[in-house]
This record gives C-alpha cells, structure tokens and sequence, in this order.
C-alpha cells in the first residue's frame, strides 16, 4: 500500500510541468522591478476564468471586439509583458533568455525570426503545433528600448490566427496551415522558420 | 260578534298552563323510588400549585408576537444584505469583466503589434550595407 502512495506521488512528482502549467503556457516572471523602472507597461495576465469573462463583456455589434470574441473561445489563456523604457537596454536580458530557453523544448517551433543589425531590433515568433492545430504561440520582441513577451494558449487555429491579421492593424503574415501548403505563394515567411538578418 | 285571535290564543295558554294535582298516589310512588339513603356527590378538589413561570405564561403570548417580529425584521434584514451582497458581487464581476475585457483587447493590440513588426521586417527589403539571410 505504502509502495503504491509512494508510485503515485513519484509519478506526479515527475509529471509535474504537465499538471503545474497548461500546454503551450510559459513561465513568464512577473518583471515587478521593471515596471517601476519602466515608463510604460502593460502587463496582462489572463487565465481561462478571466477570459471567459472578458469574452461576456466584448460586444458582437463592434467587429473589432466580436473577432476578438471568436478568437478567444478557444483560448485558455493570454500573457502579455511589455515595458517601455527611457534609456537602451534597462532591462535584464537574461530574463529574456530565461524565457526563450523554454522554447527550445520539443513542439515549439519558431516560425519567424528578425534580428535587424540596423536597429538593434530582435522580433521572434513560436508556435507549439499538435497536428493541425497550434497549442500555444509566442512572440519575443527586443528592442534597445522596449521588449515584449506575449504568450497566448489554447487551440489557436491557424486560420484564426490569419483572422486575427489584418483585424487589428496586422497584415497578414503569410503563415501558411498544414491543410492548405499550396494556397499562399512561397513568401519570406514558412511554418517553418523565416529568419532575417538586417 | 267580533272574536279576538289574539284572546282566544291567550284562552287557550291559560287553559294549558293551569296548575294539574298530581294524580293520587304519585308522591308516594316517588318516594318509594328514590334509595333510602343518598350518597352526597364527592367532588375532588386541588388546589391550583402556584407555577414558577407563571408570569411567562401570561406574557407568552405577547413575547411569541415579540419574537416572530423580531425574527421577521432580523429576516428581512438578512435578505436585504444578502441582496445588497448579490448586487455588490455582480457589481464587483462586472467591473472585472470589462478590465479583463480591455486587458484583452490591449493584449490583442500589443500582439498584432509585433506581429505587425515581424511581418514588415520579414517584407520590406534589406537595406544597403546590411546583411541578408532567410532561411
């Protein structure tokens, strides 16, 4: 009996990150320090709970907010850190590293990374895939003097993700569905990878 | 002649109601009937004990009223709360709601944001003198 208590706890405790964090979700650490350093910021952190809460309160009559509404129903969860500062670099990279290291584990794959010389810009985009649908999507974008981390979860399917573009000031990225490899001509950007360098 | 209905009617009464001598015999008969000696009639009596609570059975009944009142008002005091606690709770839901709800839409805004910035640095052509590599 004792034996078995002991198989069970061991068991959750090497399952841990899976029961400890939905697929798809990161650690983000919550940057307290730079948000008092920083002159602006915007921090989201939206669970499933508070998402479907926000979903009741976004109006069908505003298209912007009915699409939003539509993208979000699948959703499970929505992070976002963002901070602007005055001065370049105030911000601890390795805290970006930190995050960016969990995307090497297996499923992320990043679709889209620029690093521009001339800039000092660093923009990457990851997606988590389970067949045709993407579990989880990334972004971290570095600047000299701003950076952002958003993480969105849940099943985001790509061609919401195409709604998405376009709905919000976004063209579209070109990303192509696993279904649909022939639709859009071979652009920069692949499912894939598409890296610049400039 | 002219009878009165109403003296005859009373002919009649007085005829009815005049005093009858018992027929002969009959008191004797009656005496003879009853036992020789009657048993008088023992009624037990006790005596009313004095309660303790006496003075709550007499105000028992107002205090019943008293306390029904009370437990109405305290009641309806209850329910008023509760409803106040309903509405400060919906109030409270709703507030969060629409800050989740902007959050959302910042958070959207935020995202096509940078997504805006990957689709123009992937799109727009390499600058002179800066390196190029797609892959």
């Amino acid at each position: 009996m004792n034996a078995r208590i002991g198989f069970v706890i061991a068991a959750l405790m090497l399952s841990g990150p899976a029961w400890a964090a939905a697929k798809g979700q990161l650690q983000i650490p919550e940057f307290a320090a730079l948000a008092e350093k920083a002159n602006e910021s915007v921090t989201v952190t939206l669970d499933a709970n508070l998402l479907g809460m926000a979903a009741r309160f976004l109006s069908n009559e505003d298209p912007e907010q009915a699409k939003a509404k539509k993208l979000v129903s699948s959703l499970t969860g929505i992070y976002v850190r963002n901070y602007s500062f005055d001065s370049d670099y105030a911000y601890p990279k390795a805290d970006i590293e930190g995050v960016r290291r969990q995307l090497n584990a297996p499923g992320w794959s990043r679709i889209v990374g620029v690093v521009s010389k001339k800039e000092h810009s660093n923009v990457e985009v990851f997606i988590l895939a389970d067949g045709n649908k993407a579990q989880g999507l990334a972004i971290i974008a570095s600047e000299p003097r701003e950076f952002t981390i958003v993480n969105i979860v849940g099943n985001i399917d790509l061609e919401q993700l195409h709604d998405l573009e376009g709905n919000f000031g976004v063209p579209d990225l070109d990303i192509e569905t696993p279904q649909k490899p022939a639709a859009k001509p071979p652009a920069a950007a692949k499912p894939s990878a598409a890296e610049t360098t400039k | 002649m002219n009878e009165n209905p109403t003296n005859h009617f009373e002919e009649e009464l007085r005829r009815r109601l005049r005093p009858v001598e018992a027929p002969e015999g009959f008191t004797d008969r009656l005496m003879a009937a009853l036992p020789a000696q009657q048993k008088p009639v023992v009624v037990p009596f006790t005596p009313r004990v004095a309660r303790p609570f006496s003075a709550a059975r007499q105000f028992g009944m107002p205090a019943a009223l008293a306390a029904s009142l009370m437990v109405a008002v305290l009641l309806g005091v209850q329910v008023s709360k509760d409803r106040a606690h309903d509405e400060e709770v919906a109030r409270v839901e709703e507030q969060k709601g629409i800050a989740a709800s902007r959050e959302l839409m910042q958070a959207l805004r935020v995202t096509s944001q940078k997504l805006d910035l990957a689709y123009e640095a992937v799109n727009s052509p390499p600058a002179a003198g800066d390196e190029e590599n797609r892959s």
